[in-house]
């Protein structure tokens, strides 16, 4: 099941487009923008969740819940009134915590042989969630697991209770989400194995072999999967997401060699290969191997990949696989899509919008000035 | 939809764009730390340009020039003398790009040059095995200088060109093997060009892009490029003990090993370092306005004892890292200069806490 693409598939990248920006002054809208939610800390080493409204131009703060370790993706079951704060890899906590108000609801603690990575995902029906873990004693193939979660009540009674436990048919799964017909489970099997006894050093920087692999989400039966040629294997696959139409859009960590040309972006339709996609030369050294996290804009065929070490903020089409659009962006890692193109953050405190349209970057006053380094990523706290 | 390419990168069409909001809220605030230090970014950034920065780009290329000239007249009688003279000229090349090694941004990230020039560490000996392909091939058109620059990182560089100059059979080898002579001509023009590329580069093009940084141009701010220069000289710091030291040393002297270190065929790796941290010094001192007054004034004192002791222990070292670590006394001088670089960290790293500059969160620790 497991296909390869080579060099050759990697698709041409088209002239790129060059127009004059319009100096539009624009005011932000008086009602304010649906609820977002990020991880974020401080120099000091503390941890939070942070829920906030924008409205085009301010930052308006609605709720900061300590956690107890560095948190990473939020989940949300807005229908149930309350969202899934997952740890970040190695943490090992879950934080159940009402939507509206950031108000705690119960901590639930993984078994003491997993810790979670960061993500997780509800059904669409909400009676499901979904973590990806580290089976971190086990040293074979099927360390990477998927965990199924029974929801139950709602609000500030809101809990998960543990039930399925299925291989993610990989090492090192990262984030997950839920394809558009519901059923099936698309996974990022980053491919890395740790051990929290040696931080997060990489063990088997040799042997990695990263996939996209689809599961379905009923009875953990994988349904397809999609490896990396080669030459590529040191590409850690951890960040996707899945546009309405079902296309998949890949973020990926090279660990190898800092010289080497590789591709940190790809896209899938089920059944297809994958497509590796190369920002154009003068741009793709500058991305320092390494993209931070990828959305769909609202249009669902442009998105946006976050490259935090080569401090580029990157806009690609997936339909012709090129590379429209890059700014610099200290540290910008957490994005999501936004009315007018996107709205990202950085560990530099900065929140901001880019305006798809003009080019325009807009920073939203008051976020720097709550000296929080906005973590890795940004949520909706809507229903999709 | 219209789409707007803004890459800030050299070749590519840029837009300025000023973001139109924060001209109606005012959204580039400084924080209150920021205004009560009263930091004027640009000025700063030009100074440390022009007076540490470019100067330092200069005498590198002024140190490659005389190499290539004279690796280009080598080969046709090649004796201990000639190799030996050659060898200096390498050895004053090396020593230019030790005083910029440390630059990690502009010029130097561009067209792959900072690993053209020093593929290193190399814990796989990639270097070795790609430059010993490259001489089976025996092929002078690889050796033409637009096709050179096209070859692996590994054999395009000073490793490379230290382990042609500087092995055991040297001599013989390269009187023996014609096409080994010719590598080290195309080694040493291609360093020249690099070096002169990105001199020529930051006083054309990426001057500019500092004195303009508050433009939103290549730069978002020109805080944002003060950062830069900053980060120069901090993770450095942590980049010299991390990776010339603590590797050679190993976990105590029976596990020490030379040949982890950055330069042991020519056993330079000290001399190295004495360059590295005094240009670390320069980039922190040497300009007015200079860096360190980024930090706050009661910082400063413990820093700048910091830079004289690491430097004092690195001139009483031994000159040879490579006999010292054999020795209970050398070692112990190596184990003294790794302290001294975590001192120095540690020190420089709590000056940064106490402004409001951040050198990174997400570009650090990601995941």
């Amino acid at each position: 099941m497991k296909t390869h693409v080579d060099r050759r598939q990697f698709l041409a990248l088209s002239a790129l487009l060059l127009s004059p920006a319009a100096r539009v002054l624009a005011v932000g809208d008086a009602a304010a923008t649906p609820l977002l939610l990020t991880a974020a800390s401080t120099r000091a080493d503390e941890h939070f969740l942070v829920g906030f409204r924008h409205d085009g131009a301010a930052f308006h703060p609605v709720f900061k819940l300590p956690l107890p370790e560095r948190g990473h993706h939020v989940a949300v079951q807005a229908e149930r009134g309350f969202f899934v704060s997952i740890a970040r890899r190695p943490g090992t906590t879950l934080v159940l915590a009402e939507l509206a108000t950031g108000k705690l609801i119960r901590e639930i603690r993984a078994p003491a042989d997993r810790h979670f990575y960061g993500h997780g995902v509800f059904s669409a029906d909400g009676e499901w969630f979904y973590t990806t873990e580290n089976a971190f004693e086990d040293s074979s193939d099927a360390s990477g697991r998927l965990v199924a979660w029974r929801v139950s009540g709602a609000g500030s009674d809101a809990t998960l209770e543990r039930v399925h436990d299925w291989p993610s048919y990989g090492v090192g799964p990262h984030e997950l989400l839920l394809m558009p017909e519901g059923n099936t489970l698309a996974i990022a099997n980053g491919g890395i194995r740790t051990h929290p006894s040696h931080d997060r050093d990489i063990l088997n920087l040799d042997t990695m072999q990263p996939s996209l692999t689809y599961i379905d989400r009923r009875d953990g039966k994988l349904l397809e999967q999609q490896g990396l040629p080669a030459e590529f294997h040191q590409c850690s696959i951890r960040h996707l997401d899945v546009s309405a139409n079902g296309t998949v859009v890949l973020g990926m960590q090279f660990e190898g060699e800092a010289f080497m040309t590789v591709p940190l972006v790809a896209t899938h339709k089920r059944g297809e290969n994958l497509q590796l996609l190369l920002a154009p030369p003068e741009l793709q050294p500058q991305l320092n191997q390494y993209v931070g996290a990828i959305r769909f804009a609202a249009d669902g065929r442009h998105f946006a990949a976050t490259c935090p070490r080569g401090n580029q903020f990157t806009v690609w089409d997936s339909e012709t696989g090129t590379l429209v659009h890059a700014l610099r962006a200290r540290d910008n890692c957490g994005v999501i899509a936004s009315d007018k193109g996107f709205v990202y953050s950085t560990g530099m405190g900065t929140v901001a919008e880019l305006d798809l349209q003009s080019g325009s970057i807009s920073e939203f006053d008051g976020a720097e000035q709550l000296d929080l380094l906005w973590d890795n990523h940004l949520c909706s706290g809507v229903p999709a | 939809m219209r789409m707007i390419i803004d890459s800030r990168l050299p070749s590519m069409t840029r837009s300025r764009l000023i973001p139109t909001l924060c001209l109606l809220t005012g959204c580039l605030v400084a924080s209150p730390l920021l205004q009560a230090q009263n930091t004027d970014w640009t000025p700063l950034n030009l100074a440390m340009t022009d007076a540490v920065v470019i100067p330092a780009y200069e005498r590198f290329a002024a140190a490659t020039a005389p190499l290539a000239r004279n690796a280009a007249g080598f080969c046709a009688a090649i004796d201990a003398d000639s190799l030996a003279a050659l060898q200096q000229d390498f050895s004053a090349a090396y020593d230019g790009w030790q005083g910029v090694q440390h630059i990690q941004f502009g010029p130097i990230t561009w067209f792959n040059w900072n690993f053209r020039l020093q593929f290193w560490p190399d814990d796989k000996g990639t270097g070795a095995r790609q430059l010993d392909a490259l001489l089976a091939t025996a092929d002078p058109a690889v050796l033409v200088p637009e096709a050179f620059a096209q070859q692996s990182v590994g054999v395009q560089g000073f490793p490379a060109l230290e382990r042609l100059l500087f092995s055991d059979d040297s001599l013989v080898a390269l009187q023996n093997e014609p096409y080994r002579c010719q590598t080290v001509q195309a080694i040493s023009r291609n360093l020249d060009d690099i070096a002169s590329g990105v001199a020529q580069r930051w006083r054309d093009e990426f001057r500019t892009t500092v004195a303009n940084a508050d433009e939103r141009g290549f730069f978002e701010s020109a805080e944002d490029a003060t950062i830069d220069y900053l980060k120069a000289v901090v993770e450095s710091v942590r980049r010299i003990q991390q990776q010339k030291v603590q590797p050679v040393l190993g976990d105590n002297q029976a596990a020490a090993r030379e040949r982890r270190a950055e330069a042991w065929r020519m056993d330079r790796s000290v001399q190295h370092m004495r360059t590295n941290v005094a240009a670390l010094a320069a980039l922190f001192n040497d300009s007015a306005p200079a860096l360190s007054s980024v930090l706050q004034p009661a910082d400063l004192p413990n820093i700048q004892q910091a830079f004289a002791t690491l430097q004092q222990h690195l001139a009483d070292a031994p000159d040879s890292m490579n006999t010292a670590i054999t020795t209970a006394e050398g070692y112990a001088a190596f184990k003294q200069v790794d302290a001294d670089l975590d001192a120095l960290f540690e020190l420089l790293e709590a000056g940064v806490k106490g402004t409001d500059l951040y050198l990174g969160f997400n570009s650090l620790d990601g995941d």
